[in-house]
């Protein structure tokens, strides 16, 4: 059940990527519609963060492209916007959660100018919109899981982007803060942005999300919520690995053999 | 004395260059080594620094001449050699950094003493004095050398500055850096470069051997007083500069004393200090902070004991020998005592020839005490679901910490009880 899309926002075309020569996502062919909630879902180890990494252009590829908006995502860099993984950076570095937040401004204003006053405000704006104004001059250290992920999120709504990927904004926070989440991101789809949030609940991914992508290192399932989310497909994704599939990948690791050809 | 004074009345024009140039090249350095030590790159500067030496060497090989700008040309591109090869090294075999840094910090640091000591015996009469980038002489910091070192060290000083924000954000976060279209590989290559040249500049007052504590120190040091980048960075700034300046001294008074060695001492001083004053996190403040503890439970008991013998009558205010205090709780006569008229300069408690009294105050705080406690038992019982017999020594504790806001949430979860789990009546 993979469904192409007229128009997409994100076209994934023929995507593989290796770590260390071993491929963790085999052939990645996808389409995004635009102003959707869209869910990428998997078991442990499927490859979900690396999808969401390889759109972004954070990992070398070894074959295929991403087009974001129909462009190379070098060429739109600006619309874009990322929530990267909680525990992918050291809260111990000393800055407040407002300079964190800043940080979304960084983008738009370029190398060497420094922060306006507008981008103050507009960081501010974006802390009240999480819910975290009063603990702008707190130390990040001080906060918990929530509060960081919600850090994390005002910083990237800072950045007024049309198009967010998310890596697991709901991992390991509290009740309130994911309720807190998901009613900002439905907010954000109806002012027509495009959110991706990569996910590992099934119990709540029906309910989050208008679009699912089904993963476990090849794509299972791409389209809506009711036609993707069955019982079968997701048996598919979570029916243990494809042996065949991570032994071949193995093998490429042991033996040094590129996962394409190189074209001479 | 006289050689303080001589040297601080800075009326030697010598002892103004050595003290500038010894300042610039240590809070440059210092500077830096905030944004090496938040990448948590501190190894790789120690690499460098090593490998800074072979570079002198050669730079002097090749020219015959001790032309600071020439040495640090080698320096330069010997420092920067070793940090492609700790990358290749990384890159394209399973040998893990720390591994790498170790090799090639030992292989270039090794070739750079075989250089100089090949100098030594060449009976160059130029070499005199080549040694000095072993240990550093702050001394030594004048003339040509001064303007060289000092124009490097206000370039770094200044790149920090215009590239604050960009610096920032790579070590808090590279990932998101490249999303938004920074320039990464750019950008660690400038803190590459900076920190390259933050050691070939240093070397000259510490010496290759002692450089990395020069980078990384300071910032450690600095990063306990503050939780703002700012601050940390200016911070280091004066705490390199301050060590500077001790080594300059050092250098002038006794010209038979390597100045690295006694810079490093004293930034290690400082730093040593600041694990242990820096408040909220040194050790001095956790002590106090413990000792302010024990006193808050051992007052709080006093009073609780004193509430409970009040309970025992219906007459809180009746007055207790301290014998009777003591056989009801075991605690040591010498403390309870102390606690006692602790608690009578207060206003808690007074004391009269038959013993202690409860006042109106001291009587609200004990039942506050009991109260808590007996709430906390309650709780535990209800939503934990331990048994009454085990919840005792547990409210001892939390009794002590439970602040007015918790107290007011507690009473409404259980619904504003009026039994603990003993049936004792919550005052």
């Amino acid at each position: 059940m993979i469904l192409q899309v007229e128009n997409p926002v994100v076209e994934v075309h023929d995507l593989t990527v290796s770590y260390d020569r071993k491929p963790v996502l085999w052939g990645i062919d996808l389409t995004l519609p635009a102003g959707s909630l869209v869910g990428v879902i998997g078991p442990n180890g499927a490859g979900k963060s690396t999808l969401v990494k390889a759109m972004m252009d954070l990992l070398p590829t070894g074959s295929g492209y991403v087009r974001i908006f129909g462009q190379p995502i070098n060429e739109v860099r600006k619309r874009i916007s990322y929530v990267p993984q909680r525990e992918s950076v050291d809260w111990d570095f000393p800055a407040s959660v407002f300079d964190v937040v800043l940080m979304g401004r960084y983008g738009k204003l370029g190398l060497f100018s420094r922060p306006r006053k507008a981008d103050k405000d507009a960081a501010m704006e974006a802390l009240e919109k999480v819910g975290m104004e009063s603990f702008a001059k707190r130390q990040i250290s001080q906060l918990s899981g929530g509060q960081q992920q919600r850090v994390f999120l005002a910083r990237a709504l800072a950045q007024n982007a049309d198009i967010y990927f998310m890596d697991e904004p709901f991992a390991g926070v509290d009740i309130a803060t994911e309720t807190a989440i998901i009613e900002l991101l439905r907010i954000m789809r109806e002012q027509g942005k495009t959110v991706i949030v990569v996910h590992h609940d099934l119990q709540s991914a029906a309910e989050y999300f208008d679009w699912v992508v089904l993963l476990n290192m090849r794509l299972v399932a791409s389209g809506p919520t009711e036609l993707a989310l069955t019982q079968e497909l997701l048996e598919q994704t979570y029916g243990g690995k494809l042996t065949v599939l991570s032994k071949v990948g193995d093998l490429l690791r042991k033996q040094e053999f590129p996962s394409r050809e190189v074209k001479s | 004395m006289e050689a303080f004074l001589e040297f601080f009345s800075f009326a030697d024009a010598n002892v103004r260059y050595v003290t500038i140039g010894s300042v610039l090249l240590a809070a440059s350095s210092a500077v830096v080594g905030c944004f090496t030590y938040l990448r948590k790159r501190a190894l790789v500067g120690d690499a460098v620094a090593h490998a800074v030496l072979p570079g002198v060497c050669l730079a002097f090989i090749l020219s015959g001449t001790k032309n600071p700008f020439i040495l640090l040309i080698g320096a330069f591109i010997t420092g920067w050699l070793s940090l492609i090869c700790i990358d290749f090294i990384t890159s394209r075999s399973r040998i893990k950094e720390d591994t790498a840094i170790g090799l090639v910090l030992s292989v270039f640091f090794g070739i750079g003493i075989l250089l100089l000591t090949a100098i030594q015996h060449s009976g160059n009469a130029a070499q005199s004095g080549l040694d000095k980038f072993l240990f550093g002489k702050a001394a030594s910091l004048v003339g040509e050398d001064l303007i060289a070192f000092s124009v490097v060290a206000v370039v770094l000083l200044v790149s920090t500055i215009v590239f604050y924000k960009e610096l920032t954000l790579l070590c808090f976060d590279q990932a998101y850096a490249r999303t938004i279209g920074f320039p990464v590989r750019a950008l660690e290559l400038l803190l590459t470069t900076l920190t390259v040249f933050a050691v070939v500049v240093g070397i000259q007052a510490v010496g290759v051997v002692l450089m990395a504590a020069m980078l990384i120190t300071p910032a450690a040091a600095a990063r306990f007083w503050t939780d703002r980048l700012p601050v940390m960075l200016v911070l280091a700034a004066l705490m390199g500069a301050f060590s500077g300046i001790a080594g300059a001294f050092v250098s002038y008074t006794a010209p038979a004393m390597p100045t690295g060695p006694w810079i490093v001492l004293i930034i290690s001083m400082i730093a040593i200090l600041s694990f242990a004053l820096a408040p909220g996190k040194g050790w001095v403040a956790r002590i106090i902070r413990q000792r302010r503890n024990r006193t808050l439970v051992l007052e709080e008991n006093l009073l609780k004991l004193l509430y409970h013998l009040g309970e025992q009558k219906q007459a809180y205010t009746a007055t207790h020998s301290l014998h009777d205090l003591l056989q009801r709780r075991a605690i040591p006569e010498k403390q309870a005592k102390a606690g006692l008229h602790k608690l009578r300069s207060q206003g808690y408690v007074t004391k009269s020839r038959e013993g202690w009294q409860l006042t109106t105050q001291g009587q609200r705080r004990g039942q506050r005490v009991v109260r808590l406690h007996r709430l906390w038992e309650l709780y535990l019982t209800q939503y934990l679901h331990l048994a009454s017999d085990h919840v005792h020594e547990d409210a001892e504790t939390i009794e002590h910490i439970i602040t007015p806001e918790l107290e007011q949430k507690l009473m409404e979860e259980l619904s504003f009880p009026v039994l603990d789990p003993h049936s004792s009546r919550i005052p």
